[in-house]
């Protein structure tokens, strides 16, 4: 299985030469199995530079097949949706999976909402030629995707929940966890653990270095220390900080890298946009 | 009067290197006067930055008004990301153009809904105003004085002709050209033939303008596409520099910026268009700027 993280950054999508090498998009991960098979999880705005890419090959001619996974709808994580170009060609199989963002609303309707025709020339799902398949997720069950089996588990974040995935493919794991505030840094919760059980690399929400974290709290994003804390005891084995703070530049996040790993007995690197990396 | 711009992208904000020099984030201009009176026009992305300026040089409570042209995503997302409004006692006065006044409230709310934001606009400390515009009813707003103009664009859009120190601008974003296709509240999956009806209001849409610009300083105008982009999608509600030349030639506008610049278009490309349409403004002795982001302008007699 290889990764290629397309949008790294939460909350805003920043650009300007202080966030080039880790990338100023908003969130967007695409797996892909040995055999070819491809996921994507959320579609920030980093899902419109993917798109780029895929309209070079099938997607363009609408024989394109593709699951996203969503976490939530706050608009960081969806923001690419209305601009991901495959959705424009007929024939296309898109699909999103992702769980209900409250009780008594809707994915579908969220993001009907999102489409709206005050807020979207689109004018709605409806418009979207290719079609789109939402699919309501339940927290804790099991989801068969072609090439992947993914297990989803529930995860607080702020006021709301995250939807957070442990996605197995080609004998190897990626455990995607990301915006989550644990009730108490060294006390993640047990679904956060059981999700990154010994996962070749866990994806973790770092909004906040550990420094910034104390007047951040509330907010549903977890410091750099969050991770280790899972990875370690998970036993996970490579730990990946992710959602990077919009007002974190290239060297803040270095900075935070070196400090994090040095009290970590877990690997430590940053996500950053660029290559296929492998499993 | 003072122009700056701090985001001056259309669509979505693209990041990257190949968006540093013009600038990633997306619509969002703030406009001043010699005494200290500010506007900002539109809401985008790059209204985050803006709040942090703000911020910086007066942390305490203030009343900002936020002239909006739609409610497109490219124009309101940076509202929820402005810092001032999370100041207590901030005021924050939002104009828009809609069909229903008490829409707008639930409208821009709607954006901070607990789905797509962590905090409701309820919850946020600045107390909100709405207030609704008409094409052709002014209003004044601190020393500005403002003319709201109808343009062409999905479910609507307006410009604004701004009268300030004695000068003028004009903010022309977003809008289709007058001539192919009406935009009205409804999806187009490509242009529709135009019945004798839209002609004439396509017509009256194109005269209003280029009245309200007349004599205007500096208009700031939706050139989103190149001519050859422009015709495979006519339908998408932007127009291209040579329809703004067009325009702003017939208006005696003096000065044309180039804005809501296409999300794909890189600097490079940028670079080539800014060259490309300096040279042909010229021709009509008119002044083609292309606007990116920190771009400050003084606009007027004080100018000239
Ligand atoms: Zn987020
Ligand atoms: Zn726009
Ligand atoms: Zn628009």
């Amino acid at each position: 299985m290889k990764i290629r993280f397309w949008g790294v950054r939460g909350s805003f999508a920043m650009s300007g030469r202080e966030f080039l090498r880790y990338g100023g998009n908003t969130t967007s991960v695409e797996l892909v199995t040995d055999a070819g098979k491809r996921l994507l999880i959320d579609l920030g705005t980093g899902a419109t530079e993917l798109a780029k890419e895929l309209m070079t090959g099938e997607f363009c001619k609408g024989q394109g097949a593709l699951p996203i996974l969503l976490s939530h709808t706050h608009l960081d994580h969806i923001q690419g949706l209305p601009f991901f170009s495959p959705f424009f060609i007929k024939g296309n199989q898109i699909r999103i999976l992702g769980a209900a963002p409250l009780s008594g609303i809707s994915l579908e309707a969220t993001l009907q909402n999102q489409l709206s025709p005050h807020y979207s020339p689109l004018n709605g799902l409806e418009n979207l030629a290719a079609g789109v398949k939402i699919e309501t997720i339940i927290p804790g069950t099991t989801v068969t995707l072609p090439g992947f089996e993914v297990l989803t588990g529930a995860v607080p974040h702020g006021s709301m929940w995250t939807t957070a995935y442990r996605i197995t493919a080609d004998g190897k794991t990626v455990t995607f966890l990301s915006d989550v505030e644990y009730p108490a840094i060294d006390e993640p919760i047990p679904a956060a653990l059981v999700l990154a059980h010994e996962a070749d690399l866990l994806i973790h929400d770092a909004m906040y270095a550990d420094d910034d974290y104390e007047r951040s709290k509330g907010w549903g994003h977890s410091p750099a220390r969050a991770g280790v804390v899972v990875a370690e005891r998970a036993g996970a084995k490579k730990l990946a900080l992710f959602h990077h703070n919009p007002d974190a530049t290239d060297d803040m996040i270095d900075a935070v890298v070196e400090r994090t790993a040095a009290r970590s007995a877990v690997p430590v690197i940053a996500a950053a946009e660029g290559n296929y990396l492998d499993i | 009067m003072q122009i700056t711009f701090w985001g001056v992208r259309g669509s979505y904000p693209v990041p990257g290197a190949a968006t540093v020099r013009y600038g990633g984030q997306t619509s969002c201009v703030e406009t001043s006067t010699a005494s200290g009176d500010t506007l900002i026009v539109d809401a985008g992305t790059g209204m985050r930055a803006l709040g942090n300026k703000l911020f910086r040089e007066a942390p305490a409570p203030e009343h900002y008004h936020v002239l909006l042209s739609h409610v497109h995503w490219d124009h309101i997302q940076g509202l929820p990301f402005f810092s001032p409004a999370y100041i207590p006692g901030t005021k924050i006065s939002v104009y828009a153009l809609l069909t229903a006044a008490d829409e707008l409230h639930q409208v821009i709310g709607g954006i901070t809904r607990h789905e797509f934001f962590p905090m409701p606009l309820e919850a946020v400390p600045a107390q909100f105003e709405f207030h609704q515009v008409e094409p052709g009813v002014e209003l004044d707003i601190g020393g500005f004085h403002v003319t709201p103009i109808a343009l062409n664009h999905p479910f609507g859009s307006v410009g604004y002709r701004i009268d300030g120190d004695g000068s003028s601008w004009a903010y022309v974003s977003d809008t289709a050209p007058f001539t192919e296709v009406l935009h009205k509240q409804h999806f187009l999956s490509g242009p529709e033939p135009l019945s004798a009806d839209d002609r004439v209001a396509l017509a009256a849409m194109r005269d209003a303008l280029v009245r309200r610009l007349a004599g205007v300083d500096t208009a700031v105008y939706d050139t989103h596409f190149l001519p050859d982009e422009y015709a495979r999608f006519p339908h998408y509600g932007h127009s291209t520099p040579d329809q703004a030349i067009e325009i702003c030639l017939e208006a005696g506008v003096r000065r044309l910026v180039l804005y809501h610049h296409a999300p794909t278009h890189s600097d490079e490309q940028m670079d080539r268009i800014a060259a490309e349409y300096l040279a042909r403004g010229a021709i009509h002795n008119i002044e083609v700027l292309t606007s990116f982001e920190g771009m400050t302008l003084e606009v007027g007699p004080e100018a000239t």
